[in-house]
């Protein structure tokens, strides 16, 4: 039987009842097949290097960060993965995480699409969210970038997050505000129709076209999902005040676990921004960025290794409950790439080699330890992550080629 | 034109003939073929350059030979002085040569030992470098800011919601919100078109307008008994003391017996007054939040304003706050003296809290007059209604309560008078009452119950305290059948307990059956605090819809053209307009409804390009210059008298300026300043950080609010009057009030309002630079980093252009460990090197002179090393600090040395045109969301007056503002 995407169905318009059919079927084929998911995670002040990279080349209980994971046999530690063109990046280099553009730090920068929206265009159109960001606090940016270059504000209250993802919506209303945006949409068009012809200002104008292209699209997409009821989950959001930082990080973990596990996107991308002031977590207070600058103190390393320790926790909890969810002849985190790493390698010293990387799950053979011989392009780990999920791309940003570095 | 001929006298005349060849301009308006013939004369000036060989390669070499004269002797390919090789940078053509200018122009360069080349010199060099700086011209639109949206929507519908909050951060990683590098996204429009819609649907209400109530208070909520002590009977009110528990939190009391049943504006009164025989005042803090019990861990809670209370004598105190359903509000009384340490009648005498709203300035509302001028309009007179005080809600229904037993003193009636500091009890005295021991609550009318709610007693042994329950339900309290619920309870939690029902329920009764509970004695016993029904209640008052008499066509498009005009700042010809009433027309034939269909209408129009992109479109040069001005100093759009002028095309000149200073004097020019704060201050990072309780215990949320409140007020000031640049630097005053000037050390400030104080000379405030919230903002709440602050400072207020470290640095972040000494070496290592100190002796001695402010701000002379605390942290007033190592404050700015920051200040002032140079350039991009490109620098540094007195900050921000305006004329 033939699967109906999202798309197709856009084509097809007027032809609901089909595409409703369709989507039912789809329904039960999911059951058989289930889809592929990704999630990237960004920690913007790296890890400290000692203790995160293996000791013993090959063996991941040589990391005194990571020797007490629970999903070993299920993850890769890459050694040697850089993005080139970031020498003088500094925090700037946090931009280029997931496109890999060299020189965030330059003026006239323009970032590159980032990897998660060249997924999403591919993976998103069939779940109700075509992807999801998230971030720490309203930062405006994180890892996800459009196709010109323009950051895509994240998400970051958790409250928020939840009610979109499943609280159901007072359909009469919204059908009327999909409606009466759409009539908006159209007159927009029509006076842009207009002074295109008066010769008004075409830069402007252009910019403007492409935005409301792209909402019109998205109105359509919510609207076909007006039908389906969104799904039903227990509300499971820590509200432990002890250590808000801490509660943050593992709520959208929580948040982004809930919503592959519902279905309701395939693509995440999570940002831990937090480069402000002090953060309590258990055993450790301090200015996280200070802390990150430790120029080989004993004491500051003690002190920020007890942040990583507990962002890697919560990390940790996270692939361990995908584990546990069963998904087809699996479980969800076999259906699921984790890209885990940094912009940084060694954020005391502002330097972006040797990144810091961590590919779980997706139902990879893991190597559990990865060490490159000569500093490698992150892009060309990035341009497979794309081969493998279908994308017949030949470069991305700086790759120089896919070097099968995933198997299976 | 004042202003600009003053500043004409000092232009000389290179900058003249730049200003010839002026091109692509600031604002870039469109009026018709606007765009079009920029674009030409573009090309045209491009061309010129270089059709013009001549002048060009003669400038080069006239220019050339001073770099040979003052630069090339330090800065070759053989001598390299601080790394650079000048010559070679100066061979090649496309080198950014914008460090170089900056240096030679603010006089960083020649250093101050060598031979300075003379005025005329240094322009040649200057020119030659701006002339052949390859720039990349600037996008010439923007989009608006997430707050000139929010402004401007605001003063469009004559309605205050700030959403700000509901829209994301869009400067992106940029440091200006009008940055033109900044993209509209999809993400953003969205969010814009939900925004809209609460901003329509707050201003022209579907279902209408919530009645007015006043409601009348003297009572709290309850709070755990370790805060209760803080607050106790006095008179007919409540008297309150200050609180800082234990893990350092303020906690603030919540009234009862006011919910807000809408959003909106409300207007509380307080009867206050402060008892005892100190001179400070007492503040009372009023916060709005969601309740909690305050044995959990605080809420975050919104600070809505303080009061101030001087007297001795009883006075009403009114704030006007927005307040959200499901907030409460509360207060915290802040002063060092209360009658806890004092014993007896000290601290905050609060009689009784008087609420009004929501509050509306007129029936019916502005925004219906405004929007729909000339239509009539209907509505039911709004009259006030005083808000009926239900304990509980089983009394709004008119229910009941029976126990089993009660014991004498603990009666019934005790779980229902909203507090669970006092309780009911089974009876143990003079018998012991035999199980079951259960509670009845009576449904009489049937309404629909979802659950109960439950709280222990607070305060007593536990004896009693219910550990498990059991539920049951009877149409006629006698048969009981099956607990459609069992449960247990939380002994040791003594906020409030949802029991919910696994389905609502209409039964006329409900047992709850104490099935366990806590004894220390073995005895049977049950005890409750709070126990009521969960339902849900009419609100007050029906909601008064304001309808428009009109269903016409016509009528809806003059009220969508009328807005248009405001919202676009243009008149605009009927074919123009067709969209926007297309859109609004089908609503109407679709849902019949007028004021629903010019909502459509408006919102077509608040989320087009016409107003999300800047500039819009306008038909004359006018409407274009008055968006801007309304746009950069009241992040709005242009009022009646700007588009009065506008329409007849003569917002120039002399009106222009006259407008200007308008402009800068109504109170909506608090925006920019707030904004300009925020941006060029990077206050908006202000709250990013809280310091550190051990090692700044007396900081507090009182201080954290006013410490940018000062800056704020400081600069407007400036503004307004029209002082001179140097104020920027140093000054004899600055605004404070008792708070700030306890922070600063200053006597004599008694009062919360802020107010202009003078300083002694032996103060080391006034300026920018020692104020707290600056000082604040530079440091992480822990240490402060001489080079962190320094870097800062030195940038953005005394204006140095420092480049990004060189590359393979190891990074540092010094600490102040034990000895303070080891910090001030590990910076001076910088000295050792010259690739450090190239930037370094730009950035040191700024952050040195400034170590005589904590991380709070605070004066200190010696440093303090926290110490640790044993166990569980433990609030207390002296910190958890020791005192070591003196500050060393002296450095070395271009040879001159100074010991502290009263030196440091000295070094700034000595030259005003770096200071108002600095800050011509930080509101030329603000305003313009760019940097000004070496051309413009050079033209708005020549306007700069010579002398001091004569560098006035009205006059530099007119200078600018017209410069980007008028630029374009030429």
């Amino acid at each position: 039987m033939r699967n109906i995407s999202r798309k197709d169905f856009l084509k097809i318009g007027a032809a609901l009842p089909l595409a409703l059919q369709s989507l039912s079927q789809r329904a039960e084929a999911k059951v058989e097949t289930p889809p592929k998911r990704i999630i990237f995670i960004n920690s913007c002040l790296g890890f400290y290097e000692p203790y995160f990279f293996p000791k013993k080349r090959g063996d991941l209980s040589s990391s005194d960060y990571l020797k007490g994971m629970k999903t070993l046999e299920k993850m890769t530690v890459f050694q040697n993965l850089f993005h080139p063109g970031m020498d003088t990046s500094n925090h700037d280099s946090e931009k280029s995480f997931l496109t890999g553009t060299p020189s965030p730090e330059s003026p006239t920068f323009v970032n590159g699409i980032s990897l998660d929206q060249v997924l999403a265009r591919k993976m998103g159109s069939d779940t109700r969210f075509p992807f999801l960001n998230f971030s720490i606090y309203d930062r405006g940016w994180g890892c996800s970038w459009n196709d010109r270059g323009a950051a895509i504000p994240p998400m970051h209250d958790e409250a928020k997050i939840f009610d979109l993802l499943f609280k159901d919506e007072d359909l009469q209303a919204t059908k009327q505000r999909l409606r009466n945006d759409q009539y908006i949409l159209r007159n927009l068009q029509r006076d842009l129709a207009q002074l295109r012809q008066q010769g008004s200002h075409r830069g402007k104008l252009e910019s403007y076209q492409k935005v409301i292209g792209e909402l019109e699209t998205q109105l359509e997409h919510e609207q076909f999902w007006l039908n389906t009821k969104k799904p039903k989950v227990a509300k499971s959001l820590s509200e432990d005040a002890d250590f808000p930082f801490s509660t943050k990080i593992h709520n959208l973990f929580e948040l982004a676990k809930l919503a592959l596990q519902t279905d309701s996107t395939r693509v995440i991308t999570l940002s831990m921004d937090w480069i402000y002031g002090a953060i309590k977590v258990p055993g450790a207070t301090g200015g996280w960025h200070t802390l990150s600058h430790h120029g080989g103190k004993p004491d500051m390393i003690a002190r920020l290794s007890k942040i990583e320790i507990d962002t890697l926790k919560h990390f940790n909890q996270f692939l361990i409950e995908m584990d546990q969810i069963k998904e087809g002849a699996g479980t969800l985190l076999d259906h699921t790439t984790v890209v885990m790493g940094s912009n940084f390698g060694d954020s005391s010293n502002h330097t972006c080699n040797n990144l810091p990387m961590i590919v779980a799950g997706g139902g990879y053979r893991h190597q559990t330890h990865t060490m490159l011989e000569k500093p490698t392009p992150l892009c060309n780990l990035y341009l497979e992550l794309l081969h493998k999920n279908d994308i017949d791309a030949e470069r991305f940003g700086s790759s120089t080629k896919d070097m099968g570095l995933l198997m299976g | 034109m004042v202003i600009y001929l003053r500043n004409y006298s000092c232009v000389n005349i290179v900058a003249q003939c730049s200003r010839q060849r002026k091109m692509v301009r600031v604002c870039g308006h469109k009026y018709s073929l606007m765009a079009a013939s920029m674009l030409v004369s573009f090309f045209v000036a491009v061309f010129l350059v270089e059709a013009n060989p001549v002048t060009s390669t003669k400038l080069k070499e006239a220019a050339l030979e001073q770099f040979e004269k003052h630069c090339f002797d330090c800065h070759d390919d053989e001598t390299r002085k601080g790394g650079l090789d000048l010559v070679g940078q100066m061979g090649k053509g496309d080198t950014d040569g914008s460090l170089v200018f900056e240096h030679l122009i603010t006089a960083k360069m020649p250093p101050k030992n060598k031979k300075q080349p003379a005025l005329k010199e240094k322009q040649l060099m200057l020119d030659w470098l701006a002339q052949r700086q390859v720039e990349v011209a600037p996008k010439d639109y923007r989009r608006i800011s997430r707050h000139e949206f929010v402004h401007s929507v605001n003063d469009l519908l004559g309605v205050k919601l700030d959403l700000t909050g509901e829209i994301p951060e869009d400067r992106g990683t940029h440091d200006f919100d009008s940055d033109r590098r900044v993209q509209l996204t999809k993400q953003m429009l969205t969010s814009y078109f939900v925004a809209a819609d609460e901003m329509l649907e707050f201003a022209l209400p579907e279902k209408g307008f919530a009645q007015e109530r006043i409601w009348v208070t003297n009572k709290l909520k309850d709070s755990h008994k370790s805060y209760n002590i803080y607050t106790r009977k006095y008179k007919e009110g409540i008297l309150f003391s200050w609180t800082r528990a234990n893990n350092g939190n303020s906690y603030s009391f919540f009234y009862d017996n006011f919910d807000p049943p809408v959003k909106g504006w409300y207007e509380l009164v307080f009867d206050a007054m402060k008892l005892g025989d100190f001179k400070e005042d007492v503040s009372i803090e009023v916060f709005a939040g969601k309740y909690y019990y305050a044995d959990d861990r605080p809420q975050p809670q919104r600070l809505l304003d303080v009061i101030s209370l001087g007297n001795r004598e009883m006075k009403s105190h009114t704030v006007r706050v927005f307040l959200y359903p499901g907030e409460n509000v509360s207060v915290h009384c802040y002063s060092k003296h209360n009658f806890r340490q004092r014993g007896g009648k000290v601290g905050a005498y609060i009689k009784q809290l008087k609420v009004r709203g929501p509050v509306l300035a007129q029936w019916p509302p502005q925004t219906y007059r405004d929007v729909f001028t000339g239509l009539p309009l209907q509505a039911l007179p709004r009259e006030v209604q005083s808000a009926t005080v239900t304990q509980t809600k089983l009394k709004a229904i008119g229910g009941k309560v029976s126990v089993s037993s009660f014991q004498k003193g603990m009666e019934k009636e005790k779980m229902q008078d909203g507090s669970n500091r006092t309780f009911w009890h089974t009876r143990f005295k003079p018998t012991l009452a035999k199980p079951p021991h259960f509670v009845v609550l009576e449904n009489p009318q049937g309404k629909q119950i979802e659950g109960l709610s439950y709280a222990t007693w607070s305060g007593g042994n536990g004896n009693g305290q219910v550990k498990a329950y059991a539920i049951h339900l009877s149409n006629d309290g006698k048969f009981w059948g099956d607990p459609i619920i069992e449960g247990e309870l939380e002994i040791r939690l003594a906020s409030e307990q949802p029991i919910l029902f696994p389905k609502p329920t209409n039964k006329r009764f409900i047992k709850f059956l104490v099935t366990d509970a806590f004894t220390l004695d073995g005895r049977s016993l049950a005890s409750i605090g709070k126990l009521d029904v969960m339902t849900v209640l009419p609100k007050g008052g029906s909601a008064l819809r304001v309808s428009v008499l009109s269903g016409s066509a016509d009528d809806l498009k003059k009220v969508i053209g009328r807005f248009a005009e405001r919202a676009f700042a243009s008149s605009l010809p009927e074919d123009e307009l067709a969209p926007y009433y297309a859109a609004s027309l089908t609503a109407l034939e679709e849902q019949g409804d007028f004021v629903a269909a010019a909502k459509v209408g408006l919102k077509a129009i608040i989320c087009s390009h016409r107003f999300l992109m800047a500039p819009g479109e306008h038909k004359n040069r006018s409407y274009g210059t008055a968006a801007d001005l309304a746009r950069i100093l009241w992040l709005s759009v242009p009022d009646k008298e700007l588009l009065g002028l506008s329409a007849t095309d003569r917002l120039n000149g002399n009106v222009l300026e006259v407008q200007i200073d308008r402009m800068l004097q109504d109170p909506k020019s608090g925006r920019m300043i707030h904004s300009f704060c925020d941006q060029w201050l990077n206050l908006r990072s202000f709250n990013k950080v809280a310091p550190s309780l051990k090692l700044y215990p007396l900081y507090n949320d009182l201080l954290n609010h006013y410490l940018p409140l000062e800056t704020e007020a400081y600069l407007n000031h400036l503004i307004q009057e029209n002082l001179p640049v140097g104020h920027l630097i140093d000054a004899d005053f600055s605004f404070l009030n008792q708070r700030l000037a306890q922070h600063y050390g200053v006597e004599g400030v008694i009062g919360q309002q802020l107010r202009k104080v003078p300083f002694g000379t032996e103060v080391p405030r006034g300026g920018l630079l020692t104020m707290g919230s600056i000082l604040k903002v530079t440091a992480d709440g822990f240490d402060t980093s001489p080079i962190r602050r320094g870097a800062w400072v030195s940038k953005n207020i005394a204006g140095n252009t420092l480049s990004p470290p060189p590359e393979e640095v190891k990074a540092i972040e010094p600490e102040h460990g034990k000895e303070a000494a080891t910090l001030r070496e590990q910076i001076e290592e910088h000295k050792t090197n010259p690739a450090c100190y190239a930037c370094h002796k730009s950035i040191d001695p700024y952050g040195f002179a400034l170590e005589n402010f904590d991380a709070t701000g605070q004066w200190r002379t010696q440093y303090r090393i926290k110490r640790p605390h044993r166990g569980t942290f433990t609030y207390q007033a002296k910190g958890y600090y020791k005192l070591a190592g003196e500050v060393d404050s002296a450095g070395e700015i271009d040879k001159a040395r100074f010991e502290d920051v009263f030196g440091l200040k000295k070094i700034l002032l000595s030259d005003h045109r770096k200071v108002a140079y600095n800050f011509s350039k930080k509101f030329f991009e603000y305003a313009n969301g760019y940097k000004p490109n070496l051309e413009q620098r050079l033209e708005l540094y020549a306007m700069i007056p010579a002398e001091a007195e004569a560098c006035r900050m009205k006059d530099l921000i007119t200078m600018v503002l017209v410069y980007s305006l008028e630029g374009e004329q030429q």
